[in-house]
């Protein structure tokens, strides 16, 4: 899997952006993870700020490995906000079949069968064990 | 790459808000539970880095943008997050449009006040300068006296 470097350097997202008000509740976008965690996560630096046992800033990776990609502000901001969609739709699937259980409270196994019952969660059957 | 498995960690309090504003009010979810889901939303953000990723080289970039995000909750079958990206995306390109029409107004009135302040200050050397000659003239004429 490639690493992605994030090309704006610092350009972290506001924790929480409220929409206009009068616009629909769909236009408000939550970007609740910044686009340092982010790069925690990818195992990227943001322009030669190292993090998560990466030792070169963007440019030095993206000239070291022919793999390396970079990502522009929006592309980090649109994984954030996708980030924020998966983890609704996964605590609300796990939280339906809880409900199944008569249970009020989703457990581990909850999780499991939402992940067994819905086709796009294929990807994460046998990684969470 | 992350070095040990714990560098993928997404944050806890960021993960449990989100959950928490998912879930009815009063719905608690379980430790193990959640932390199950964090590690399936650290997977979830490498496989769709991934595919982006593949996009991206498609068309022969070396840089990620929002299509290539887009194109890939396509391709991973997660079509119903296209709506609602496409509208957070339109909403954060407005407001980075108004920071940047924000900053160069700012720049603008900076400039603006530059220029006021170097034609002022040329304005009081001129002054300066001719009351300079006027003293010199005076001083001149009371020489000739």
């Amino acid at each position: 899997m490639a690493t992605v470097a994030v090309a704006a350097a610092g350009s972290g997202m506001p924790k929480e952006e409220k929409a206009p008000e009068g616009e629909a509740a769909a236009l408000q976008v939550q970007a609740l993870m910044s686009a340092h965690c982010l790069a925690l996560v990818l195992g990227v630096g943001i322009g030669g700020v190292t993090s998560g046992g990466c030792l070169w800033d963007s440019k030095g990776l993206a000239k070291a490995n022919s793999d390396v990609m970079l990502a522009g502000q929006e592309a980090i901001f649109i994984l954030a906000r996708v980030l924020e969609l998966f983890v609704e739709t996964i605590a609300k699937n796990a939280y339906c079949c809880a409900q199944q259980g008569k249970r009020k409270t989703p457990q581990r196994r909850d999780l499991d069968n939402a992940i067994e019952a819905v086709n796009e969660f294929t990807f994460l059957e046998g990684t969470l064990d | 790459m992350a070095e040990r498995p714990e560098d993928l960690n997404l944050p806890n309090a960021v993960i449990t808000r989100i959950i928490k504003e998912a879930l009815p009010d009063g719905v608690n979810i379980s430790k193990e539970a959640r932390s199950a889901i964090s590690r399936a939303a650290s997977v979830f953000v490498l496989y769709a880095t991934s595919c982006a990723n593949n996009f991206a080289m498609k068309g022969k970039r070396k840089t990620l943008n929002a299509s290539d995000v887009l194109s890939a909750m396509e391709e991973m079958e997660f079509q119903r997050f296209v709506t609602p990206l496409k509208e957070a995306l339109e909403a954060y390109r407005r407001e980075q449009k108004g920071k940047k029409e924000a900053s160069e107004q700012k720049k603008k009135d900076k400039d603006k006040k530059d220029c006021e302040e170097q034609d002022k200050s040329r304005e009081e050397e001129d002054e300066d300068e001719e009351r300079l000659d006027e003293e010199e003239q005076n001083e001149e004429e009371e020489v000739d006296n």
